[in-house]
């Protein structure tokens, strides 16, 4: 105990010393800030990997019969582009301004979880160089980003190349979906007094939406990778069509991921947009209530519109017409976006900065894509424009014109806070000015040659076809664009060393980042600065519409001191764990284990690193309630979706077999019931643990925690049970669709409750050693949500695999 | 302190500043919720059993399930006891999660109206 004083101690001396300096101390970091610059020098290094690529690619389709590639390699290019910016780039890019800008501005000095933080990005890192290390080892994934089946089945892609893709992005998608958790925990339940929901910033608020996007969105991709893995490494049928599967369910979940994905990379970027313009208009956003509910508009539509990307398949006219209703709606949100920009700049007095020359950009370049884009919400439309270049054109006004634009933005209104110094002005005017002259001329003439008949995905084309001189354009604008990256780095480096000395509030800001020094200390505000209203440190500044000037109240000093989180190198390691399993994969089973006990290690020091820590205890924010437990509730949220996607692929499913055993024929209902009983006598016990610890006492705390541990494991016994009896039956993974979405739905069940025994063993050996008082009760909370939650997932599946006829 | 109107409030000071841990419920109904659950999931196993109940079984037993499941959320992991913004979190992807899978069903599926 003492030692945990002293080290808390030590933290707040650390508090008002210098940052710590070194490389260790950016391994260790767990400071949101510090992190922040850590995902956005990341993302822009892989920017740079997906921007060669794009210029190899555009290297050559620059001229007819090109050979600059072969076209195994072209694929792995553009295969690669995709995944590259869109999961390594665009969206880490948007990371790093959510790391570093969301807790200055809702005035807190970090994240809800920073190790959790620092886990993410490191899981995000290795995930990225694991998916590029396919260079290295001649085995590029070459399938399209989108990973279509039965192109990506092992029968048509027998390399290693898919696998690398699809253990990389599950890997990617465990690093968003932790930061997702965080940062809504962060935004709900770590605001400054004052700020209420709707007093946030508009990038607070797109941001929120973005998170939900990310915990809800990722899921079902991750089902569909899990099922492609499994196709791929173990034979099951999930996508094999001879034994009843269907192509058509992948498709489906990437999209039901893809398209909210294409909102998780746009709306970053509109939420800088909606704090550049007011700033440099000097004018509040025009309707910003307004702005944001449409923002959330965008967020819940992006679930319901997915399969406008699939009209091409044949889904039958009632499901096009649906889609198509749904993909027109989404265009009313984002076009009242629109006109409140403009109703912002209208009558403001505007100061040209490269800042706000990025943010006009945007409102101009990403209503062409988003215009195009409403083409392709009408079916007949559609159908001449897919796998032509003009859906090229259209994604890249969304993706550049769009989030490009406004991470730039982003990139030149707060370089001076994050680094104290300015970026060259002048410089970048030039940037801008070649970014748009060279990002119109690459794309613009797509539209045309898309609808000429240019299909996409294409390494070569004969001559005669009127295509040369467009291509040619189109690839000397992407060496603009190319050149334009590379003038931004060049500012970027010079500012570092030479760059103008940034004050604290250089463009006379509106936002709670303004107000502290540039750049922000560790600990980010000396006293957490109280909220009157939207806009408040304008108003403390220049007053309201008449002038008039809240009276700052004075400064409220912490009343337990100023608590910073620890330095830890737990994260590190549990990371290195996950990717070395991932590695397993592709080279022996020894590796495979070998991982899996680094992730065993280091995911148990880090959840027990600072059990003792009294500055831990006491995590109730805003909403009344314990940081921890609301993650835990949005995570469970995140798993309805994993496991609703698991439920539907059964029932979709189910009767679709070509072979037995049916599940009639081999279910064992009685013994299911009596194991079913033993889980929900599981989640009595639980809340009696709970009860227990609630009123400190030890003795039937330990008793109900390990019981329902035990009950726990009597329910895997059974399961193993099953298992084994059915595989003597006949009924294996492999044998028919029934085994395959049985098995793995049960399986991950059982993993599910495996992980959930794990803890519950945790705390009462945490119990036994006198390690869990009555503070502790948070954390037996949480696990028991996650132990509840796994038994009414148990309740569904028992109903739909076992009794439904 | 003269705010000119613009009050400092907080979305904590119109809500309970703690948890109220003492408003869960009592291990009598932990245990009363228990049996309600043994006795439902013995009526799903049993109705399958009865032949004049087949035209009904299956929105039966989803109902049955939907109910244990309300039960266990609200009681065991205290969602009725605890602030909305938590429901909100969980109810609302449940509710999507729903929308979403039945959506697939129809279309990986082989429901006849949606066909061509």
């Amino acid at each position: 105990m003492a030692t945990h004083e002293a080290a808390l101690l030590r933290h707040e001396h650390a508090v008002h010393a210098p940052a710590a300096t070194g490389v260790w101390s950016w391994i260790t970091t767990v400071d949101h800030k510090r992190i922040g610059i850590l995902y956005g020098v990341t993302a822009l290094t892989f920017f740079a990997v997906g921007g060669i690529e794009a210029l190899i690619i555009r290297l050559q389709l620059a001229r007819p019969n090109s050979t600059v590639v072969s076209a195994e390699t072209f694929n792995a290019l553009f295969t690669m582009h995709g995944t590259t910016m869109v999961f390594l780039a665009i969206m880490p890019f948007g990371s790093a301004f959510f790391n570093y800008m969301l807790p200055l501005m809702i005035g807190a000095r970090d994240v809800a979880f920073p190790r959790l933080n620092a886990l993410s990005y490191w899981i995000f890192l290795l995930g990225g160089l694991f998916i590029n290390a396919s260079f290295l080892v001649g085995a590029p994934p070459d399938g399209g980003w989108f990973g279509y089946t039965s192109l990506t089945l092992r029968q048509y892609s027998p390399g290693p190349n898919i696998d690398f893709w699809l253990l990389g992005l599950q890997i990617l998608g465990a690093s968003s979906v932790m930061a997702g958790v965080n940062f809504i925990a962060t935004i709900l339940n770590m605001r400054a007094p004052g700020l209420t929901l709707m007093r946030m910033p508009v990038f607070v608020w797109m941001s929120l939406v973005v998170q939900f996007l990310i915990v809800l969105a990722f899921p079902p991709i991750t089902i569909g990778l899990v099922f492609l893995m499994f196709d791929r490494f173990f034979g099951t049928h999930f996508y094999d069509v001879a034994a009843g599967g269907n192509v058509l369910l992948w498709q489906h979940l990437f999209w039901i991921f893809g398209h909210p994905e294409v909102y998780i990379l746009i709306l970053p970027a509109f939420g800088i947009v909606s704090e550049v313009l007011p700033t440099f208009a000097r004018k509040p956003l025009f309707g910003a209530p307004v702005v944001i509910y449409s923002g959330i508009l965008i967020g819940f539509f992006g679930f319901g519109v997915w399969a406008h990307h699939m009209f091409a398949v044949g889904m039958g006219p009632v499901a096009d017409a649906a889609f198509s209703i749904g993909t027109m709606l989404i265009a009313i949100p984002t076009g009242v976006k629109i006109f409140n920009w403009l109703a912002t700049l209208w009558g403001g007095s505007i100061r040209p900065t490269v800042a706000f020359h990025y943010a006009a950009g945007l409102v101009a370049l990403f209503t062409v894509g988003g215009l195009s884009g409403i083409m392709h919400s009408s079916p007949p439309v559609d159908l001449q424009q897919t796998d032509t270049y003009f859906v090229v054109a259209h994604f890249h006004y969304v993706l550049i014109g769009g989030s490009l634009f406004g991470l730039l933005a982003g990139a030149y209104y707060w370089w001076p806070k994050i680094t104290g110094r300015f970026l060259d002005e002048r410089l970048g005017r030039v940037q801008f000015w070649l970014l748009v002259a060279g990002f119109n001329l690459t794309f613009f003439p797509q539209h045309y040659l898309g609808a000429i008949g240019m299909p996409r995905r294409i390494y070569t084309y004969g001559p005669g076809r009127g295509w040369e001189f467009w291509n040619l354009m189109s690839t000397v604008g992407a060496f603009g664009i190319g050149l334009s990256v590379l003038l931004f780095l060049v500012n970027a480096a010079r500012s570092l060393r030479h760059g103008a000395l940034a004050p604290a509030d250089p463009w006379d800001g509106r936002t709670l980042e303004w107000r502290t020094s540039s750049p922000p200390p560790v600990h980010n505000f000396d006293a957490i600065p109280p909220v009157y209203g939207r806009d408040t440190f304008w108003r403390e500044k220049h007053g309201d519409s008449r002038g008039r000037k809240p009276t700052p109240l004075p400064p409220r000093p912490d009343p337990h001191g100023i608590h910073m989180p620890a330095p830890s190198f737990w994260p590190l390691v549990t990371a290195l764990g996950i990717v070395i399993t991932a590695a397993g994969a592709l080279t022996h089973l020894a590796v495979v284990v070998l991982g899996a006990v680094v992730v065993l290690v280091g995911g148990w020091a880090f959840a027990l690193e600072h059990h003792r820590n009294p500055a831990h205890v006491d995590q109730v924010g805003n909403l009344g309630v314990d940081h921890r437990k609301l993650a835990m509730w949005t995570f469970l949220g995140s798993e309805c979706f994993f496991f609703g996607t698991m439920i539907a692929t059964y029932l979709a499913y189910k009767g679709h077999d070509k072979v037995g055993p049916h599940p009639h024929e081999i279910l064992n209902i009685p013994l299911t019931t009596i194991s079913t009983f033993d889980l929900l006598m599981s989640s009595l016990l639980m809340v009696l643990a709970l009860h227990a610890v609630q009123r400190g006492d030890r003795r039937q705390a330990r008793m109900w925690l390990f019981g329902t541990a035990f009950f726990g494991l009597i329910f895997l016994g059974f399961q193993a049970w099953e298992f084994t009896a059915f595989v003597h039956e006949g009924l294996t993974l492999q044998q028919n669709l029934f085994g395959s979405t049985f098995f793995v739905l049960t399986g991950f069940h059982g993993g599910h409750v495996a992980l959930g025994v794990a803890m519950l063993l945790t705390l009462g050996i945490l119990d036994l050693r006198g390690k869990l008082a009555v503070q502790d009760a948070p954390r037996v909370e949480v696990v028991g949500l996650y132990w509840h939650f796994v038994d009414v997932v148990w309740i569904v599946i028992f109903t739909v695999v076992y009794l439904i006829p | 302190m003269s705010t000119h109107g613009h009050a400092v409030d907080t979305d904590a000071q119109r809500r309970p500043a703690r948890e109220a841990h003492d408003s869960h419920a009592s291990v009598a109904t932990y245990v009363r919720v228990a049996l309600i659950l043994t006795a439902v999931t013995a009526l799903e196993v049993g109705v399958i059993y009865i032949r004049f109940l087949t035209p009904i079984v299956v929105p039966l037993l989803l109902v049955m399930a939907a109910a244990k499941f309300v039960l266990v959320v609200m009681f065991f992991m205290h969602l009725r006891y605890d602030p909305r913004p938590l429901a909100g979190v969980f109810v609302g992807p449940l509710i999507m999660a729903t929308l979403l899978a039945l959506v697939v069903i129809v279309l990986v599926g082989t429901l006849p109206a949606f066909q061509r």
